[in-house]
């Protein structure tokens, strides 16, 4: 991520972009100071306005972008990645991630470098905003009853990033008494890895649950749109039973009957919304098909959205991916039915995943899908994303990875880990290599 | 408008009209090649007050953090502040925003190393290098550096230097009534406070907003000063002072609103300076001859170098100038203050010598010896040009030559200096003479020989 590719990535989105004022935020990564000033001068370049709203959660800026009506935004932040890594997440109007469509325009103009840089006295200039963590609690506090909340023992582990900033300030404004770790801001080493699953939580949080008695654990990633859980019982609850959870609590309040979620998330989901006569709508891994597939409903009829990595997102909520808004969600399932965390995790009925990756030289992929599709033609099947084939209690699905030159191979079973399937499907795989 | 006009990445840096040509692509990619040629450690950056400045500092910070260097911010300074900030500070270097007296849709990248002092030739060449293999110094995470602002101590280091070298008391006693025009530029808030607070003056300013463009024509020059001599008049000011955006250079003003002539005005602080301390001075080849009677009155030398402030810099260090400057631009060299065109320098030292004579603005530069001047250009064709300098010779073969910065050839009535320009594809030519009618003469001849 050199600066040269953040000027032409923000020129090109400032040349995208429709007229008006662009807000930009980023996370604690010491390289996003670096990269903040030169979005800030390519977007003033393309003439737009820049609201600076400072170190801030991914969601505050997509709430921003509504507020101030503006053009779109640009998140400064590698989310859950690691901290020498960073990146661009462009939003269009309303705060809505980009469509398939837009930001294949939007890399057209990265390639082609034909940037509409203004002439000099119609730049764009750059303003502060300070407050913008208030304004987007303004908006928490009306669509949650905090009250509910209360009383809870919750710690959070904050990694360092931006839940931080947003959860002490409810503590101050409302009074609330979230136990906070590792809470300092930081841009150079975070205190681990931002990473929302389920074995970092085991590391770090869920071994704090016991001695200090606490009632629910929540870590979040550097940017706040994902979130892991611990139980009052010192357990760490897999990623993957976030979206569940939140569709279990979301589906009966109604009107919206769907879950939009991804292939590769657990077929619990399905148990889920049969109790509550709703239903599970796939589309491809990746935010963008998400986003297409949102497109496709109304949004009275989604009851939640969401990703196995504990990305989650709720219609009241804006349908933006929102780890504080999920915690909120949860907290407050626990008090309207009275039970512990532990004990709503064990409502449910088990599922085991297993995931495995394999290099792969691309021309081979297509004789390998072609194969799984024939090994498993008495399943059902979904090609919307490779191949996923469901069995009774258990499926599987093989998949080829946006990012790098990988096929990912996952598969679930209700009760124990499918070790068998898994292998199996491994061994097939990679007799492709 | 000629190609060349729009962007030039070179020797001097980089200088382009903002939009299509001087983007923040270009301007972060330089920074960084600065960044990495000064090998991280701390850059001062500072600005005019162009429209463009806020978006190219924010490009340069870019560039200078990607490189893993801290950045400095001093928001809108002058130049030679910037300058002396940087050296006073031991930063690693400087870079300055500011396309100096050039129209507002112009910006430029100016590059100082260590010392504040604008890069050498070899200096310049090796960072150009640097910039065009694009093997840029690229910080990790955890190597990014910081950014930390740094309003008002440059401004008070710049004025306590000044100060250091005149006799304030003395001026501030006279409580001189002065007008000013800082051109909305940089000078903008340092010159009031300079001048009224520091010096005591009665000042009548125009043009001291730096949020708002520039009200005239960039560059203080006789015809582009008429609102300041109108000031001049009507307020009954003793002196007045006009700046160009960046505060490098100086336009004066005497007490009847005519504005002294450049070479004049170096003249004078010339003078002042030689009263005061030992060394020799430093011109380029088209300052006038007035230089050298003032010189001679106080027994000292003056050496004659190409046109350019980096020029006249470079040989002020080696001979341990005492002053100098170039007397067509306004610009005056103080290095007991800094080795840098300073208008605070000039400004004090005029006051001064009207504190000290008793004379009126007028007076003391009618005491000058008299030359007139005239300078002109004309468009050439690249392959014409040694015919045309050779047809300048024959035409005064007695005359002694010097061809350091394209020709200057000196005859018993004056001088005539012709070079190309290094921007467009022109020749710049001066003629100074002891009498109007020689001048004119000459000039007549050397425009009829180039233009053939």
């Amino acid at each position: 991520m050199t600066a040269a590719h953040v000027l032409d990535f923000a020129s090109a989105f400032g040349t995208l972009a429709g007229p008006g004022p662009v807000v930009v935020g980023r996370d604690p990564r010491a390289s996003g100071r670096m990269i903040h000033e030169g979005v800030a001068s390519a977007l003033a370049a393309c003439g737009h306005d820049i609201v600076s709203l400072g170190v801030v959660s991914t969601p505050v800026i997509q709430h921003a972008i509504r507020r101030l009506n503006a053009a779109g935004g640009i998140s400064i932040g590698a989310s859950h990645n690691s901290v020498e890594w960073n990146a661009l997440k462009f939003f269009g109007p309303q705060g809505v991630y980009l469509s398939t469509a837009e930001a294949g325009e939007l890399l057209d103009i990265y390639h082609l470098r034909k940037f509409s840089f203004v002439e000099w006295d119609k730049l764009g200039a750059v303003r502060s905003e300070a407050d913008a963590i208030d304004r987007y609690l303004d908006e928490l506090a009306a669509v949650f009853d905090l009250d509910a909340v209360r009383g809870f023992k919750v710690v959070v582990d904050c990694c360092n990033g931006t839940s931080s900033l947003i959860l002490r300030r409810m503590n101050e404004r409302f009074g609330l008494e979230f136990l906070l770790i590792n809470a300092e801001i930081e841009g150079r080493a975070f205190a681990h890895e931002p990473t929302t699953n389920a074995r970092t939580v085991k590391l770090q949080l869920a071994p704090l649950m016991r001695p200090l008695g606490a009632d629910a654990g929540f870590l979040f990633d550097v940017d706040s749109d994902r979130v892991a859980l611990a139980t009052d019982l010192g357990e760490a609850v897999s990623e993957e039973m976030v979206l569940p959870m939140l569709a279990d609590w979301l589906l009966p309040r109604g009107p919206g009957k769907l879950i939009i979620t991804n292939l590769s998330t657990t077929a619990l989901l399905e148990e889920v919304a049969a109790r509550h006569g709703g239903r599970v709508v796939r589309a491809p891994v990746g935010r963008q098909a998400a986003m297409d597939a949102l497109a496709a409903y109304r949004p009275e009829q989604i009851a939640v959205a969401g990703e196995g990595t504990g990305a989650v997102m709720m219609p009241q909520f804006r349908f933006i991916y929102d780890g504080i808004a999920s915690m909120l969600g949860i907290l407050t399932m626990m008090r309207e039915r009275g039970k512990k965390l532990s004990e709503i995790v064990e409502s449910y009925p088990r599922y085991s995943m297993l995931k495995g990756e394999v290099p792969l030289v691309t021309q081979r992929i297509p004789a390998l899908l072609m194969e799984l599709r024939e090994r498993n033609r008495d399943a059902r099947l979904n090609l919307l994303d490779g191949v996923r084939a469901d069995y009774d209690g258990r499926w599987l699905h093989v998949r080829v990875s946006q990012t790098e030159p990988l096929v990912r191979v996952i598969c679930e079973q209700r009760g124990d880990p499918p070790q068998a399937l898994f292998d199996g499907l491994m061994e097939h795989v990679r007799s492709f290599v | 408008m000629p190609r060349e006009h729009l962007l030039k990445i070179g020797v001097s840096g980089i200088r382009g009209v903002v939009g299509e040509f001087l983007t923040p692509q270009l301007a972060a990619a330089f920074a960084q090649a600065f960044g990495t040629y000064v090998n991280a450690g701390r850059v001062a950056v500072g600005r005019d007050t162009r429209a463009s400045g806020p978006m190219l500092q924010r490009a340069v910070t870019c560039g200078l953090l990607a490189a893993g260097c801290d950045v400095v911010d001093l928001g809108i300074l002058p130049t030679p502040t910037i300058q002396m900030f940087v050296a006073a500070t031991r930063a690693r270097g400087g870079i300055a925003l500011t396309a100096s007296h050039n129209p507002p849709e112009y910006n430029a990248l100016k590059l100082f190393n260590a010392e504040g002092l604008f890069f050498n030739h070899y200096e310049r060449n090796e960072l150009l290098d640097l910039y065009h293999q694009s093997q840029f110094r690229q910080a990790l995470n955890d190597e990014t550096g910081r950014v930390i602002t740094e309003y008002g101590r440059p401004m008070r280091l710049h004025i306590e230097r000044v100060l250091a070298h005149v006799d304030a008391a003395r001026i501030r006693e006279r409580r001189f009534r002065v007008a000013l025009d800082a051109v909305n530029g940089a000078g903008a808030v340092m010159s009031p406070r300079f001048l009224r607070d520091e010096l005591n003056c009665d000042l009548r300013a125009i043009f001291i907003d730096p949020t708002k463009p520039f009200p005239r024509i960039a560059e203080p020059r006789p015809d582009t000063l008429g609102e300041i001599a109108e000031l001049v008049r009507r307020e009954q000011c003793e002196i007045g002072f006009a700046q160009d955006p960046d505060g490098d250079r100086l336009a004066v003003v005497d007490e009847t609103g005519r504005v002294l002539d450049n070479d004049d005005v170096l003249a004078l602080a010339v003078d002042a300076a030689l009263e005061r301390l030992p060394g020799d001075v430093v011109v380029n080849l088209t300052t006038s001859s007035v230089i050298d009677d003032v010189a001679a009155a106080h027994g000292r030398k003056v050496f004659r170098t190409p046109v350019g402030e980096a020029n006249v810099v470079e040989t002020m260090q080696s001979v341990g100038a005492c002053i100098g400057g170039e007397g067509s631009n306004g610009g005056i060299i103080f290095p007991a203050v800094h080795l840098c065109r300073d208008s605070y320098t000039g400004m004090a030292f005029l006051l001064e010598r009207m504190a000290q004579t008793g004379l009126r603005c007028s007076e003391l530069a009618g005491r000058l010896p008299r030359y007139f001047r005239r300078f002109g250009k004309v468009a050439y064709q690249h392959g014409r040009l040694a015919a045309l300098m050779q047809g300048l010779e024959d035409e005064y073969p007695g005359a002694a030559l010097d061809r350091s910065d394209g020709l200057k050839l000196m005859l018993p009535e004056g001088w005539i200096h012709v070079r190309a320009s290094n921007t467009e594809p022109i020749l710049r030519m001066a003629v100074e003479a002891r009498s109007e009618e020689t001048t004119e003469a000459l000039y007549a001849r050397v425009t009829e020989l180039l233009s053939a």
